[in-house]
Order: C-alpha cells, then structure tokens, then sequence
C-alpha cells in the first residue's frame, strides 16, 4: 500500500473532519436523488420512489456510521498491524529484544547525561542582557608579571567617571557576614556593590527596587540589603512581606529593599548591599571584581584603547599605587564556563557520540543477523504481496521500536546518573546543579532515539531482498546471499572496535592523568587534617579581640588530647583566595618575582605538614608586618617557601638575609627567618607556588584553620563548635571539610572525566566484544557444513579452532589499526586536559591494543570451542 | 435463478469496481448498476456495501473522487481509478484467473 497516500487522508480525516462529514452526507442524498429518479424512469411516481429509494438505501445514518468505520479503520489500520506485528517479533525473540534495548539505554543513557550538562551549562542562555556586551575589567601590572587582577576602590571609581566606551561599570566586592535573629548565628555571604551594578547585569529586582545612585549619600555604607532570589526562597519562603523588614548582619541592622529574579546559581544565594563613593577610598588594596556594559557600537578594542588612555594618566598621579598600570577584559562566558571546562564537555560530547554510534552499529549487526534468518519469511511476504517500501517500513519499525524501548531506559538511567554527578558539587561548574530532564533534554532524547533507530535499521532494511526472492526461498543459495551480508557485518565489527579503540585510549589518558594528579607530591600532608573557618565581624578586628579569641581557642585546643597539631592561616589552600605582592632583595636589579603571601600562626606549618627546610618556624615574638602608627617600630619577620628561596637566593643561605615585601607597591623590608617545603598550594595540577608567610597578630588574623587529629577528623567537629560557641555564641563555624575533602573537591572536575570516559569506554568494550561475537557465532553456524567438510578432509580440531580465531580477529585487527590512526588524530584535543601524561602515550595505546585483541580473541574462543567440536557426520546432513 | 442477496467477499467486490472503474469514471448508484448488469443479476451491490468499499478502496489510494453532474444534471461523487488501482486490478485478475483455473481442473477431476 502506498505511504504518503495514506498519510494524506489520515491527515485529512484528523483535521478536515467536518468537511468529510458534509461530503459524505452529500454523497449519501445525491445516491438517494439518483436512484429516485431512476425508479421514476422506470414508471413509479415521486412518492413511490422516495420510499423506495430510501428503503434500499437502509439508513442513511447506519450508513455513514459504516463508512465512519471503514475510515477510522483504514487509516490506522495499516499502522496498527505493522506495530502489533514488530512488537510480536520483538517479544518472540526476547533476547535480542533485551541484548538490544540493554546496550541502547546505556548508550543513550550516557549521551542524555552529557546533553544535559552541556545544554545546563553551555548551551542556556544568560539570565542577564545582552550578555556579549557585558565584560570582566581588570587590572594589570605587566611589568611586574602581574596579568590579571582585581581593582582597588579607588582605581574602580575614576575608570567609572573617566570612560567613555560604557554605558555602566559597576563593582562587587565578596564579603561574608554573620546573620544573627532568625535561629543560630549563620555564616552568609554578603556581598557589596556598587549602585548600579545589576544594572549594569541588566537584571531587575523582582520584588522593590534596586539600590539607587542616591543611596550612597547616606555614607559609605548605607544599611540597605538586596536579597538573592534563591536565598528568599529557602529561608523565607518567597514571602512577599519580606520587603521593609530588617535583618542582623554582624550585629548591625540592615533593612531589604529588593529581591533579584531568579538568575545564575552564583548570585542567587546571597545578599547584597551597596557601597557608595568616598573620596579616601584605598587604591592599595586589589579587592573588587569590576563590570562593565559597552556602549552600544563601540568595540573591545576601542574600549581597550580608551582605558589605555586613562592607565596612561592614573599611573604618574598616583606613582606607588599604580605605576605600570593598565586594563584588559575578559567576556562574561568565562562566568559560565571555564575554556577548560568548554574543552572537556565537549571531548565528553564527542566521546558520547561514539558510544553511541558503537551501539547503534551493534543494533544494526543484531538486527542483520535476524534479518537473515529470516529471509525466507520475508521472500514468502513478498510473495504474497508486500512491496519492498513495507517490507522496508517493518524491519524500520523494528528498530524504531526497540529504540523507543532503549530511549525510556535510558532516560531512567540519566535521571539516576545525574543525580550522582550533581551530588558531587563540582565548584567549577556552578550551573550543573540546574541539568535536569527538562523539555529541551527530552527533546534531544527523542531525536537521538529516532536517529539511532533509522540508522540501526537502515543496513537491514537495505538487506530485504528485492529481485532474488527465488533465490532466497532455495535452501542452496543462503551461502551467495550471507557472504556479502559477512562482509557488510564484519566492517560493522571493524568500526566498532575502531570507536571503542579511541575512547578507550581517552579514558586511559585521562586515569593516567588523574592518577598522576593524586600521587604528585603534595608538599602539605592531607590526611587527618580537618579544616574549617571562623568568620569574625568587625569587632574583632579592632584592638586585640580577634587575638585574644585566637588565643584562647587556640589554648582549649591544645588541651584537648585528639588534637595533634593546630594552627589557622588567612586563606585556605586550594580553595581560598591568592593575594600576591612582589618579593625580592633589596639589591636586585631584576623584576621581582610574584609570590602569594599568606598570614599564619606558628603552629600551621606543623598542622599542614609543611617541613621546615632551614632556619626556625614563627613563634610568639613575632608580629605582623603591619605595622600600627602608634607602636614604635620593630624587625619584620617573614618564611619563605623552599622555591622562592632558591629564586631570590640562588646562591647563598637566605636565613638572616633582607628582603623587600610589596616590592614595586609599597616596599616594606623585613627578615628572613626560615624556609619551609614548598606545596602545590593553588592546586594539584600547578606548579609548587612562591610563598611568603606572614605572622599573625591584632591586626593580622587568621580565619581559615587547620587541626591535624589522631583519629577521623569530622568526629571532633561537635567539639570544636562548642569551644567556638563557649568563646562567642554568635561566631558561627562554617565550611567544615577534611582536608582529604578540600582536595578531592578541588580535582573534581578531572575525576569527573575521568570516570564518565571510563564509564563509557567500558560500555563501549562490552558492545564491541558482544558484535564480535555474535557475528564469529553467526558464521560459524552457516559455515557448519564447511566445517563438518574440512574435518572429514583431515583438519584438526586446533586447525579449527586457530582458523575460526583467526577469521574473528581479522575485522578486530583492522579496528585497532584505524583506531590508533584515530586516537592519534584525535588526541590533540585531549592536551589540555592532560596532567602529566603526553596524548601520544606508547603505554596507553598498547595497552588498549593488546587489551582490546584480548577480549575480541576471548569472544572469538566460545564460537571457535563449538567449530571445533563440530562432528563431520551431523554437520554435513544438515542443510 | 441467481440468488437475490449474495454475501459478497470484500476482496471480489474490490475487484468488481475496480473493473468497472477501468472503462469509465461512475458514480457510486453507475457502479453498483453497471455491477448488477455485467454480472446479470448475480451480484447485486447494496449501498451497505458500496459505500464503505468506496471510501476503503479510497484509502487505500486506488481510486480517487470528485463531483461532477451526471446524465440527468444531478451533483455526484464520480470515482476513478488511479495508477495505483490499475496495477491492483491487474495483480488481482491474475490471481483470481490462477484461482479459476486451478478451481476449474479440480473440479472436472472426478
């Protein structure tokens, strides 16, 4: 029956219905006229012949109800059969119905996973305006080595007033708050920015208003709060009210004036307040994260030439501050996604793509091989009249169908294996909380599903015999016609195993790299260390509180016998933030190298297992580099790590010896007292970073703490809240981590890829090895005969054997060759995801060869057993 | 004396409109009239059964339909076979041919 026909009415009947009615019902009256007049024709009178005519027709509505019928019946009918007669094929044959539906909601499985993340993190578009106009500002000092850097107040205000390339430049400032008044003390993040910074973003309050210009007239800082729509929602339950009414940070009263639109997962929990100008703002201190929206028609470049122009005049006005000054952007997709993190998603999207091509050629091979099986049933079909169009219709319908079976498990196995990767709370991905199994997944779903499904049926569809169905129905000629259908399965295999040679070689690459990131040396211990923060208000800073709170913390943590070492510094390693200055001698001519600093009591080195190289550790007498105005002046004392060491002193003991802080800023000399071990502090995959150790003090305290215990380290953690609570009931505790967990968070994202490769390259393993062997099986069940032959003739049963291996590895040898043509064309987009390891690694590549070949010949030995075995006599009768 | 109300099967009234659709476009009263004569009497076609054959076959993309005016100015539904219907009419005449044939030397075989 032809197709589009068909479709046509059944378009028709669905949308015209009305017209169809009218028409029949037309139809019906003009039979009953005609037949009338022909009664009167033939002698009867008008009133006769109506009865008559109306008789014989029987019920004009019986009569379109019949029809009615025929239509409805006709139109589905067709349809209807093919689908019953696809899923009784599918339920006859359980195995391929569950082998098949099996390897596809893997397949798919895995690519739904992966699309979503991608489409979550890449592909949504930005809650925010126009988003290709909207740049990251920041500061650089080129000629200290200084590339990138936040703005200090000062600097963010004149490029604000100065600029002529944007409509808005706006500042945040991250800042942490303790709120007070609605249950315990809470550590929140309380940001500050500038008036019109969500104008800047394009985004406006949903509830209230935004901060106006006029706001910081009122002073520096008005106590005003805009809160993040996700933080009204979980801790106020989106209620409305929550306008005019007031809350406790850091024990001042602030009252909420706004509620932002849901947007970005990164400022939607927070709370934000605004800061105004001053005219002592600092330009010292590099400390704001600055905007900006271009004005319409002007381009980066111009910008850039026009903050040139106001480097050029900020530098020689404020000559300590901002000699060497200048400007450069970033685009606000960096927000989103690192290029890191654009590069793996798309490897993992790739590598998806291959997995599912892998399965879909399985598929194909399962359905290839029931197909002829089958070939006398479909040459009777012919037969008895189905065109090659249905024939080509039914085997498809198969293949739709058992995708449409994979597509739903897949989805199920998506909403499981994302809910498993979210709840890794990779920090670098702050959209992968939002992928879910939205329209737009699901979307894709249908259309891998529909893709995979021609694509699988297609080789067998194009296998339903069009002129030779005489021949197929002659026992005699099943050789001719499965030789060809061998070949075209044996290129099948051969793609297979290329495919699963390349995602193999990446997932080896990347477990090579991630293990070589665990076991790099560290330089700090992590083990039975547990880390958390104290955020401490203003109060503390002011006088000696914030020390006697250190000291007095620090004396009921000595006292306690799980604790082995303590100590706190001011950022913590790996997660926290990396201020920086340069250091050098006095003496030196050359660019002082950049170093990160960081302020620590005496007991951290030994609390983080830093090893002291030379010289001696910090103790109580010494302070802070900062040194008050009204204290007489004393030596300042500094540790260096073992790196810096050796780069400013490469030749001499740098204990004792000066050496000049904030060289090039402010230029602050102090002593060096000791070297300790160097550490991989800004993570696994950099570098042993520069450091500089600062002592702490009253205006130099410490937050982020170490405590390195005997046993598990989360076990002391009720302790330690309440020695915080007995010392201040409102200083909360926050960010408790092991410090085994703050460097397994910070290789989170390559652990990520490296399992999602493995995953998928195990999976793809399985299907190749499964097509191996069903294909090697399949033929040696039609070569029965020949077997049976050459047994008789003298081979041996391990001449059997070693032929049977031998024809079953030759499509798997092929494979692996154009596989390693593949991966090693491939590799160079895996280079920046690589830690140690070359993309061309020998070791990797044989080692998937030889465990590829190995599993192929493990699949090739079960159907070679069964050659082997194969008796002369019984095969040879079969026919 | 040919029986007034033979149960038609739905297959051979397929074909009987086929045929008569291959002279000439008809209408459905033409067709059922045409039926009854050429048969002489031994297949008369109901409207019951006519119409929904009609429509099937319509469906099925054998025949197509339009309305025109018929010998004596009345609006019909003229139906006419398409391509289609014609290879349909060919496939079944041979079958039913095979099928005369194969009938005709069973039953002189005594």
């Amino acid at each position: 029956m032809p197709f589009w026909p068909r479709l046509n009415t059944l378009w028709r009947n669905l949308t015209g219905r009305q017209r169809v009615e009218a028409d029949l019902a037309d139809e019906i009256r003009s039979y009953r006229e005609l037949l009338e007049d022909e009664k009167v024709r033939d002698g009867a009178d008008p009133v006769t012949a109506r009865r008559e005519a109306l008789i014989e027709l029987g019920g004009a509505e019986k009569l379109k109800e019949e029809v009615r019928d025929i239509r409805r019946g006709s139109a589905f009918d067709a349809l209807g059969t093919e689908l019953r007669q696809s899923l009784r094929g599918l339920r006859r044959n359980p195995s391929l119905t569950v082998l098949g539906t099996t390897m596809l909601a893997l397949g798919m499985g895995a690519s739904i996973v992966v699309f979503s993340i991608f489409q979550s993190v890449l592909l949504k578009p930005s809650p925010f305006r126009d988003v290709n106009r909207l740049l990251t500002i920041w500061e650089t000092r080129l000629d200290r080595g200084v590339d990138q850097a936040t703005f200090s107040e000062a600097n963010f205000w004149d490029v604000r007033s100065y600029n002529h390339s944007f409509t808005e430049v706006a500042a945040y400032h991250y800042a942490e708050a303790n709120l007070t008044g609605l249950g315990p003390a809470e550590k929140v993040i309380a940001s500050e920015v500038s008036a019109g910074f969500f104008r800047t973003l394009g985004v406006s309050p949903v509830l209230g208003r935004d901060f106006s210009y006029d706001d910081d007239r009122n002073g520096f800082r008005n106590p005003l709060l805009i809160l993040g729509n996700k933080f009204w929602k979980t801790r106020f339950g989106s209620d409305p009210s929550i306008l005019g009414k007031t809350l406790r940070l850091n024990d001042r009263a602030y009252v909420v004036i706004g509620v932002l639109p849901p947007g970005e997962p990164w400022i939607d929990d927070q709370l934000y307040m605004p800061f105004g100008y001053r005219p002592d703002a600092d330009r010292d201190s590099w400390e704001f994260q600055v905007i900006g929206r271009l004005k319409p028609g002007v381009t980066q470049e111009a910008a850039q030439a026009d903050l040139a122009r106001i480097a050029e005049w900020l530098a020689p006005s404020f000559p300590k501050e901002d000699k060497g000054i200048g400007f450069f952007f970033t685009p606000s997709s960096t927000w989103v996604a690192s290029d890191t993190t654009r590069r793996a998603l798309r490897v993992l999207l790739g590598a998806v793509t291959f997995l599912l091509l892998i399965a879909c050629l399985n598929i194909a091979n399962l359905l290839l091989a029931r197909g002829t099986a089958r070939m006398r049933e479909i040459a009777v079909r012919t037969a008895l009249g189905a065109s090659r169009a249905r024939l080509i219709r039914f085997v498809m319908m198969e293949s739709l169908l058992l995708n449409g079976l994979g597509v739903v498990a897949g989805l199920l196995i998506a909403y499981l294996g994302l809910g498993a990767i979210q709840s890794l709370e990779i920090r670098d991905i702050p959209r992968l909380a939002d992928a879910g199994l939205n329209p737009w997944v699901l979307g894709f779903a249908a259309f891998i599903a529909l893709l995979t499904g021609v694509l699988s049926g297609l080789a067998p569809a194009l296998q339903a015999p069009a002129s030779g169905i005489a021949a197929a129905l002659r026992d005699g000629d099943r050789q001719a016609s499965s030789r060809g259908q061998g070949r075209l399965r044996n290129i099948l295999v051969t793609g297979e195993v290329a495919l699963s040679f390349l995602l193999l070689v990446g997932a080896g690459l990347l477990i090579r790299s991630f293990s070589h990131l665990m076991t790099v040396d560290r330089g700090f211990h992590t083990e039975n260390r547990l880390m958390f923060a104290v955020n401490m208000p203003g109060p503390y800073w002011e006088k000696s509180v914030g020390k006697q709170f250190l000291d007095r913390f620090f004396d009921r943590l000595n006292a306690n016998p799980q604790v082995l070492a303590f100590g706190a510094i001011n950022q913590r390693p790996l997660e926290g933030g990396d201020p920086g200055m340069g250091i050098d001698t006095p003496q030196s001519p050359a660019k002082p190298p950049w170093a990160g600093w960081r302020v620590v009591t005496p007991g951290y080195f030994a609390a983080v297992g830093l090893p002291l190289v030379r010289g001696r550790l910090f103790d109580e007498n010494d302070k802070p580099v900062w040194i008050p105005k009204d204290v007489l002046p004393y030596p300042r004392r500094v540790i260096i790590s073992d790196r810096l060491a050796k780069q400013i002193f490469p030749n001499e003991d740098p204990i004792g010896k000066q050496v000049i802080l904030w060289k090039g800023q402010s230029g602050v000399p102090a002593q060096v007292v000791g070297v300790v071990g160097d550490s991989r502090e800004r993570g696994l995959a950099e570098n042993p970073t520069l450091t500089v150790y600062l002592p702490y003090g009253t205006n130099a305290l410490t937050t982020e703490f170490v405590v390195h215990t005997s046993g598990n380290p989360l076990a002391l953690v009720p302790t330690i809240r309440s020695l915080v609570a007995a010392l201040d009931p409102n200083l909360p505790i926050s960010d408790v981590r092991s410090f085994e967990q703050v460097v397994n968070r910070s290789v989170a994202p390559q652990r990520l890829n490296a399992i999602l490769l493995s995953i998928f390259s195990v999976l793809a393993l399985a299907l190749a090895t499964t097509g191996i062997y069903g294909v090697l099986s399949y033929s040696i069940t039609r070569r029965t005969a020949e077997i049976g032959l050459r047994v008789a003739l003298g081979a041996t049963r391990s001449n059997i054997l070693g032929m049977t291996i031998r024809q079953g590895l030759r499509p798997a040898l092929i494979g692996v060759f154009l596989g390693a043509l593949g991966a090693f064309w491939l590799s160079r987009y895996l280079v920046t995801l690589l830690f140690g390891v070359k993309p061309f690694d020998a070791v990797t590549y044989v080692a998937v060869a030889v465990l590829l070949l190995a599993t192929a010949a493990l699949a090739c030995y079960i159907p070679g057993r069964r050659a082997m075995r194969t008796d002369p006599a019984t095969a040879l009768r079969i026919e | 004396m040919p029986p007034s109300n033979t149960n038609l099967l739905q297959g051979t009234l397929d074909v009987l409109i086929l045929k008569v659709l291959a002279l000439q476009p008809m209408h459905g009263l033409g067709i059922s009239n045409r039926i009854a004569q050429v048969t002489s009497n031994t297949f008369l076609v109901k409207p019951g059964s006519l119409f929904p054959a009609l429509h099937r076959m319509e469906e099925a993309g054998w025949l197509t339909s339009s309305w025109g005016e018929s010998e004596n100015n009345r609006r019909a539904k003229f139906y006419r076979l398409t391509a289609a219907g014609r290879r349909q009419l060919k496939q079944e005449t041979d079958l039913w041919a095979r099928i005369a044939a194969a009938m005709a030397r069973v039953l002189e075989v005594s």
